[in-house]
Formats: structure tokens, C-alpha cells, sequence
């Protein structure tokens, strides 16, 4: 595996209207690691995941992929290339079954031909999944929702998955479930980059963290740095 | 009203609420993925008429043939429009209002095409099929059969597009939540046309259906928009499944309605019900209320 960073982001400004949301931002996932984008709300964490893949224009600044410009592809060329993004809330097809929900994960013609493959891929690593196949996916828990949105993210058989606050809304007894889901997902050799308001949620899985704040980063080190700095505890743990 | 009487109407209001169900539906699917209100919807009717007129009976070529490249002809001007005006407008600041702007637009500008191209004079296509069925003492004229047959299995293949293949499957993904069908791969964009495309094919097999019965004129677009509304308020703005009952629904009760009072109360009744559902059930008949 070579040095150079998977996935890097260089100067990267957003701008919702005339309002500014990112600026100059720079982030690097190195190829099988977690990385970890801690941020308040409103601190454009979302808005960085969301640009990566395409889904909000970017003003200036460069996205990189595996040595490719991929700044202004459009979202269901990314899936293509290897990214995939679970949205923030699961945002499932909630009138379809778990199946179809899955199985849209491989709709994209450069992974359709591995669907049969993938699903029985999908479907060791979430066992339940399959017993639920025919349920109307809007009608799980929580929990089980976000295991199908994570399920279905991962039928394009990404090299980089993305998470956007993959805790939001869960009981901590499911967050606890999503975690392990996450480190299950990178021993499988994907790398993953998720945003969170959690200082331990996100930095206690990750190798690598940042802190974004009003847009811009302020910070960046390994998950244990980022939880001993100064800044992370008096700003998040009021220490 | 006797019973056979009621049988005959409410048969005939199948046989009327299935076009009613095909124009609806095309409005449905539009609303339903792209969220814009096609006020265009019935000039794709009225072009797929005279499409169908030019086809069967300016060329002569047999109506087997002259329907299915008719629809396929509007199936292209659907894709090809929607490119070119709605496309651009998807998104951007406004797009709701600015959609109806060109939709609007889209309409007049169709009508007068027409009216160029066509001129003014009404057109009409002979039946397709001659001779009267009876069942028991009802009896339909073989060309109204004909109507119901064709309209209820164009709406089947629609349906199995819709829930079996891939299309079918990105189109609902896309009407649910662009963004999520969007992160999976599909091009949203490209369904877009699709769609519309698809919508603009119903509202052509409908004008196809009808064409014998209704003349073809530059306008005669839109009556059956302003009742493919009503089916889609009645059905559940964007429920394709909706407008389907809807429409048989509206078909049966203008039937029966008309024949209890006269003819001129046909439309009187239609948007009656439909003020009626706005203002009891704005989610419509069949949907359910939204949280």
C-alpha cells in the first residue's frame, strides 16, 4: 500500500447562497484507517461529506481520490469510483423492503453485474438483515435502520465509506452496536470517515481526528492526541 | 334508474375513468418524482392525437402500427422538452414557481404549434374496431371495450415497470429522496427524463383511445388536464396507485352522476368532489395523512 493519502482534500470552500460554510478546508483518510470530523452542530461537518461526494456545489478547492481529480463528478459517478456515503438519518427508501433497499445499493452499472455476490457479502456481515429481507424498511428500529442504510452503502463494494453522525437519533445501546459495525467494516480493509459531535464517539474509533469549527479546521492528530488536546477538552469535556 | 341502467353507467364510467386514470397517473408520476405540477400534461394528449391522426390517417399506415409510433413519438418529445426547459429549473432558487412558469408556457407554446402545424379545424380518427358486445342486456360498443382493455393494460405495464425493473425501481428511489438515490448510484438527472418521457407516452395511448370518440383540436388538451387533476388530488398528489383508483373512481361517479342529473352537470360534479377532498382529505382518498 503506497503513502499517499486515499482520499485528500485541499482548500475546499462551500457557500449556501451567499453564506459561507467551509472554508479552506483540508482533510486526508489514509488508505484503511477511520477518520473522525468532530464539529458542533453548524459547524459545516455534514457539509463536508456532502461535498466530497458531490451532493453541494464546491466554490473552489480540490477533492482527490486515489490520485484522481474527482472534485466535480457528479454523486452516482463517486459510487463508481469506489466512495460511498450513508446519509445523515438513514434516509432509507421507507415504502420499500429491506431487500429492494439493499439491493439499490448496486444499482449504480459498474457494480450491478456483482449484486448477487455483494448481497451475500452484505448479508454475512448483517445476518438479520436477510431474516428481515421482506419488512418494509421504514418499519425497523433505529437501529436496524441504520444497519440497512450502512448495508446498502456498502453493496457498491466502496474502498472509502463515509458516514454522516452515523449515531444521530440511536439509543446509546444502539450506538454501542453502530460502533462495532464500524470497526467490523474497516477490518474488511475499507477505510471510513465519519463526522460526530461526540468527543469519545468519535475520536475512541478513529485513528485519525479533526476538529471543525464555524467552518474552518482547527485541529488535527491522532484519535488519542485529539482526545488528551487541550482545546478538544475544555471546548466539548468543560475540563 | 333501473338496474341495467346502472350497469350500463357504471360500465361505461370504467370505461371513461380508465383514460382519466392514464392522463392522472402521467401527472402523478411527474409530481411524484420531480415534484413540478405539469400544467403541459394535456397538450402531450392532444399532440399524441394528432400524432396518431397523422399516422393512421394522414399516412394511412394501419392503427396497429400508427399508435405505438405515435406514443413513441411522445415519449421522445417528453424526454427531449423536459431537457430543454424543466431540467434547468430543478434545484435552483424558486424552482417550484418557476416551474409552473414554464409549464405554463410549455402549454401555450405547444397549443399554437399545434394550431400552426395542424390548423384549427377539428380532427377525428374512425373507430378502430366496429360491432356491439352485449352482456345480458347491456350493451357496449366494441370500440369502448377496446378503450378499457388497452388503458387497463398499458396501466399493468406500467405497474410491472414500476415495482419490477430497474427503471421502475430507480424512479421510486428517486421520487422517495433524491439525495439517498442519488449516494447509491443512480443518475437522477437521467430518470428525470425518463419519467417524463414515460408521462407524456400515457397521456399519447389515452389521446390514442379517444381520439374516435373526442375530435382532435389545439385545445382539446386541456379538459383532460383539468380532470387528470382531479384524479391526482382525489388519488394523493405524486401516488401513482392513487390516480389509477382515482381515476376509475371519477369515471363511475360522473356516470352515474350525469345520469341522475344531465350532462352539463358532468364537470359541475368532478370539481364538486374535488373541492370536496381538499377540503376534508388534502392528502387524498387513498393516501394516508402525513405525520
Amino acid at each position: 500500500m503506497s503513502d499517499t493519502p486515499m482520499l485528500q482534500v485541499e482548500g475546499l470552500n462551500v457557500l449556501y447562497g451567499n453564506y459561507q460554510v467551509l472554508w479552506d478546508v483540508a482533510l486526508e483518510v489514509k488508505h484503511g484507517e477511520v477518520a473522525a470530523v468532530l464539529g458542533p452542530n453548524g459547524s459545516g461537518k455534514s457539509t463536508v461529506l456532502k461535498a466530497i461526494m458531490g451532493l453541494v456545489p464546491i466554490q473552489s478547492g480540490k477533492v482527490i481520490f486515489e490520485g484522481d481529480d474527482v472534485t466535480h463528478l457528479p454523486t452516482h459517478e463517486m459510487v463508481s469510483r469506489g466512495i460511498s456515503l450513508v446519509l445523515e438519518r438513514r434516509r432509507l427508501f421507507t415504502n420499500m423492503t429491506v431487500r429492494e433497499n439493499i439491493l439499490l445499493g448496486a444499482y449504480h452499472k459498474s457494480v450491478a453485474s456483482r449484486a448477487a455476490s455483494q448481497l451475500e457479502w452484505v448479508e454475512s456481515l448483517f445476518p438479520i438483515l436477510a431474516e428481515r429481507r421482506d419488512q418494509i424498511a421504514g418499519k425497523m428500529s433505529g437501529g436496524e435502520q441504520q444497519m440497512i442504510a450502512i448495508a446498502r452503502s456498502l453493496m457498491s463494494h466502496p474502498r472509502l465509506l463515509l458516514m454522516d453522525e452515523p449515531y444521530l437519533g440511536l439509543s446509546p445501546k444502539i450506538v454501542g452496536e453502530v460502533v462495532k459495525i464500524i470497526r467490523k467494516v474497516n477490518s474488511e480493509g475499507i477505510a471510513v470517515l465519519f463526522n460526530e459531535q461526540n468527543v469519545k464517539l468519535s475520536f475512541g474509533v478513529s485513528h485519525h481526528g479533526y476538529l471543525l469549527e464555524g467552518g474552518r479546521m482547527v485541529l488535527s492528530g491522532t484519535g488519542d492526541e485529539m482526545i488528551k488536546s487541550d482545546v478538544v477538552r475544555r471546548v466539548y469535556l468543560g475540563i | 334508474m333501473t338496474f341495467y341502467l346502472l350497469i350500463e353507467q357504471i360500465i361505461n364510467g370504467l370505461i371513461i375513468g380508465s383514460t382519466y386514470a392514464l392522463i392522472g397517473s402521467g401527472i402523478a408520476l411527474i409530481y411524484g418524482t420531480m415534484r413540478v405540477l405539469n400544467l403541459a400534461h394535456g397538450e402531450f394528449y392532444m399532440l399524441g392525437g394528432y400524432f396518431v391522426f397523422y399516422f393512421a390517417v394522414t399516412l394511412g399506415i394501419p392503427s396497429y402500427l400508427a399508435i405505438p409510433i405515435a406514443v413513441f413519438l411522445a415519449f421522445v418529445l417528453g424526454v427531449v422538452i423536459q431537457r430543454m426547459t424543466i431540467h434547468y429549473l430543478l434545484g435552483r432558487e424558486g424552482w417550484m414557481f418557476s416551474s409552473i412558469a414554464v409549464t405554463l408556457g410549455l402549454s401555450i407554446f405547444l397549443q399554437n404549434a399545434a394550431l400552426l402545424m395542424f390548423g384549427e379545424q377539428f380532427q377525428s380518427i374512425p373507430y378502430y374496431v366496429s360491432g356491439v358486445v352485449e352482456i345480458g342486456q347491456v350493451r357496449i360498443p366494441a370500440q369502448r371495450i377496446l378503450i378499457f382493455v388497452v388503458a387497463m393494460t398499458t396501466i399493468a405495464v406500467m405497474w410491472y415497470i414500476l415495482k419490477r425493473t430497474r427503471l421502475g425501481w430507480a424512479i421510486r428511489a428517486t421520487s422517495q429522496d433524491r439525495d439517498a438515490a442519488a449516494v447509491v448510484g443512480i443518475p437522477a438527472e437521467r430518470i428525470f427524463m425518463i419519467t417524463f418521457g414515460l408521462a407524456a407516452a400515457l397521456g399519447a395511448i389515452a389521446a390514442a383511445m379517444l381520439a374516435p370518440i373526442y375530435a382532435i383540436n389545439p385545445w382539446s388538451g386541456l379538459p383532460l388536464l383539468l380532470k387528470g387533476f382531479v384524479v391526482v388530488i382525489l388519488g394523493g398528489l405524486g401516488s401513482f396507485p392513487g390516480a389509477i383508483a382515482a381515476g376509475l373512481l371519477l369515471g363511475v361517479i360522473e356516470a352515474i352522476g350525469v345520469q341522475l342529473t344531465s350532462s352539463e352537470w358532468r364537470d359541475l360534479i368532478s370539481f364538486g368532489l374535488m373541492i370536496a377532498v381538499i377540503w376534508w382529505r388534502p392528502w387524498g382518498l387513498f393516501g394516508s395523512k402525513p405525520a
